[in-house]
């Protein structure tokens, strides 16, 4: 392994993962974080995911000014209309880092009317989409935007689909979480560079240390680890 | 002393290139393996005894590399040749291994039931693919044969909350968690609830990187004792390496 970079998580949830029953309290994440040196990074909040989007960016909007990370706020697809307003009350604010959606937690098909109008709401801001879900399925709905994507879920059997999505799309960029096989970040790097890859782990409901295993211990240069570490977040949320 | 119990060797269908056994030799030497337990991908994905012919010319290749044959419960007549053929009298094939998903054989059919009958009276460890409850049928499947020593490979992945219970089933029920998406902190509350005796280390290489299984371990802060059960002294016993 390399020496330990900054490290800035594009991933933090906070709240009730309701469908496990697990909970996530900032102490934790701050113990998670404590032991695997990193630094801090971007959180949302599983109330705005699963039941109110107001209080629930709010929430995180605290528990980020407490803890030093930056607030990701979510935008539910459910509800097209609400995310109208809660997108222009974000903006009358402070600008958002960036905005999540969560269209399986909210089973809402990227087909739908909702999401390809809040995806485009989104853009429109200038705001960097941090979205879940499978990125076969999410990724096709979000070409021809000139949007600045996140995928947060891309498994490394779906590899060359994302590829695909990246190779035509420069804004298209994915988490490290699951690309866990031997050579999945080298190819992302090999095939369409480096600066499309972004550490994300999902703390503290997903293994952290084995993320950061696997990105510490890749085949990518010192400097390569050391941007995807931070650097290609922090470029994203840039206006 | 590090002992991977559940490895492949081969190429795989998906974007990836990791075929080659010098693949295998590379993680091996970058994360300490010491031993590495190695079925064939293309005995588990596309015809076995063809897969475990191939592995058979390639374990010579490092003397940290032990086969694990890989087993078809719709193909016993040839699982049974195989065994004859490759096992018997030979050291280096330590377990077999099913995947009942590639093979369509859910655990809890008779099939599954004469095919861990067969390894059972070879005498071989089996690890068997284990995703969701079914980590609990294997429990039962294993009360049922209670000569045959099981081993859950990924212990049910994000059904390892059923281990437990699954251990309470049946005491010949080993588990084996690697998982390309693994859940926080499930080492440490397994290893609290079963004691250290029951898990060991894979990482389902070259799938998957070893350095998430190995993030796994170091999550779970192991006790000195936990550390040698699971990392090679279970296996050891297990498998008499």
């Amino acid at each position: 392994m390399t020496d330990a970079p900054l490290l800035l998580d594009c991933d933090i949830l906070v709240g009730h993962d309701v469908t496990t029953g697990r909970w996530s309290r900032p102490e934790r994440v701050q113990e998670v974080f404590a032991g695997t040196g990193i630094s801090g990074g971007l959180v949302s909040s599983l109330r705005a995911v699963h039941f109110d989007v107001p209080s629930g960016n709010d929430e995180a909007r605290v528990v980020a000014e407490g803890n030093g990370w930056t607030s990701c706020p979510v935008l539910d697809l459910r509800d097209p209309l609400g995310a109208e307003r809660e997108l222009d009350r974000l903006l009358s604010s402070e600008r958002p880092a960036g905005i999540r959606l969560a269209p399986t937690a909210q089973a809402v098909e990227p087909s739908y009317p909702s999401f390809g109008h809040v995806a485009r709401l989104v853009v429109a801001a200038g705001l960097t989409l941090f979205v879940e879900g499978d990125v076969r399925v999410v990724g096709p709905a979000l070409r021809d935007l000139g949007a600045r994507v996140v995928f947060l879920d891309t498994h490394f059997y779906y590899l060359g689909d994302f590829v695909l999505l990246a190779r035509a799309e420069p804004g298209f960029h994915t988490s490290t979480r699951m690309l866990t096989g031997p050579d999945s970040l080298e190819i992302v790097a090999a095939e369409v560079g480096a600066g499309r890859l972004v550490f994300g782990t999902r703390t503290p409901f997903h293994e952290t240390y084995s993320v950061l295993g696997r990105l510490l211990s890749s085949k990518l240069t010192p400097a390569e680890i050391a941007q995807v570490g931070s650097a290609f977040l922090t470029k994203l949320l840039e206006p | 002393m590090l002992i991977d119990v559940h490895a492949h060797w081969g190429p795989w269908f998906f974007s990836m290139e990791v075929g080659p056994i010098e693949v295998n030799l590379e993680l091996m030497d970058r994360f300490g393996i010491d031993l590495q337990l190695v079925s064939s991908i293309e005995g588990i994905v596309y015809d076995a005894p063809a897969g475990n012919r191939a592995l058979a010319e390639q374990l010579p290749a490092d003397d940290r590399l032990r086969g694990m044959l890989v087993i078809d419960p719709r193909r016993l007549d040839e699982a049974r040749t195989d065994l004859r053929d490759l096992v018997v009298g030979n050291s280096r094939w330590v377990g077999a291994k099913i995947h009942t998903e590639y093979s369509r054989t859910p655990i809890a059919t008779p099939a599954m039931q004469a095919a861990i009958e067969l390894t059972t009276e070879y005498g071989l460890p089996t690890l068997v693919h284990t995703w969701g409850d079914t980590v609990l049928d294997l429990a039962d499947l294993a009360a049922r044969v209670p000569e045959s020593r099981l081993i859950a490979g990924h212990m049910g992945a994000g059904a390892w909350r059923q281990v437990p219970e699954a251990a309470r089933r049946a005491g010949n029920l080993w588990f084996e968690p690697c998982w390309s998406a693994p859940d926080a902190d499930r080492i440490r509350w397994i290893l609290d609830r079963i004691g250290p005796t029951r898990l060991m280390f894979g990482t389902d290489a070259t799938l998957i990187d070893p350095s998430v299984a190995l993030g796994a371990l170091t999550a779970a802060a192991l006790t000195p004792t936990e550390s040698e059960a699971v990392r090679w002294q279970n296996a050891t016993t297990l498998f008499a390496l």
